[in-house]
């Protein structure tokens, strides 16, 4: 590509790169935590009541809403890195790069407002 | 232009590092596949008790509790790789790769059976 900075996207290459080891990191830490927490103590079923009752701790919400976040860029800039080994082309990274950022603001807002919601049908009003 | 041939290239003689990285790439898409199910799902949290325990009570069936435990596979080879990327790339680990490859694999098979047994003895 004629023209293009390539010192530019290459650092922005590189950070993505770098960001995607230290999210590694935190998901394997916070993966332990979520699977051994909601699929491992227990006989296995999973209620409402049992999952409302975790839910009232803040600092289960905060760190169920850093998982929700660190995974979501992992698994989305994954899906970036991966992709642009095949796609060359300016525009057609320009339109997956915007449906990657779309999905992830939808999942980052459904996940959120679970998180924040959840334990009040019909929303928090209070 | 660089024109690739193949999506992969597995073509290297001692290519133990070139199927690590193809199933690295694989399994971290069928990751993120399942991560925007997931969080869809635990969305009905937000609809009530009722709507909830249903779907659940759908979820945890045998044929899904056998799917939990090939989850927890997938999951489990693409982090114990990607301890491996992390070795290899911060740790100066590269010369020890294929080795690395073997043991953390030995450890996420451990792993695995250890969960699958926990995961398929919820099927009531």
């Amino acid at each position: 590509m004629p023209g293009k900075n390539y010192r530019e996207t290459s650092r922005r290459g590189g950070m993505l790169w770098l960001l995607q080891r230290v999210s590694a990191v935190v998901i394997f830490v916070l993966l332990i935590i979520h699977y051994v927490t909601y699929h491992f103590i227990g006989d296995g079923t999973i209620t409402y009541d049992r999952i409302i009752a975790k839910m009232a701790s803040p600092w289960f919400n905060l760190a169920q809403i850093l998982f929700l976040v660190t995974a979501l860029f992992h698994g989305l800039n994954g899906v970036w890195m991966v992709t642009e080994d095949y796609i060359h082309q300016r525009a057609p990274r320009l339109v997956l790069a915007a449906i990657l950022l779309l999905l992830g603001l939808l999942l980052l807002y459904g996940g959120t407002s679970t998180v924040l919601n959840a334990g009040y049908p019909g929303g928090v009003s209070q | 232009m660089y024109k690739p041939r193949k999506p992969y290239d597995l073509s290297y003689t001692h290519f133990v590092g070139s199927w690590a990285w193809l199933l690295h790439r694989l399994s971290g898409l069928a990751l993120i596949f399942y991560l925007c199910l997931h969080v869809w799902v635990i969305h009905t949290l937000t609809l009530g008790p009722e709507s909830f325990n249903k779907l659940m009570a759908f979820l945890t069936s045998p044929l899904f509790r056998i799917l939990e435990a090939g989850l927890w596979g997938v999951i489990l080879y693409h982090a114990f790789n990607g301890v491996r990327v992390i070795i290899v790339d911060f740790f100066g680990g590269s010369l020890a790769q294929k080795k690395l490859f073997f043991v953390l694999i030995a450890v996420a098979f451990l792993l695995w059976a250890a969960g699958s047994a926990v995961i398929i003895g919820h099927i009531h």
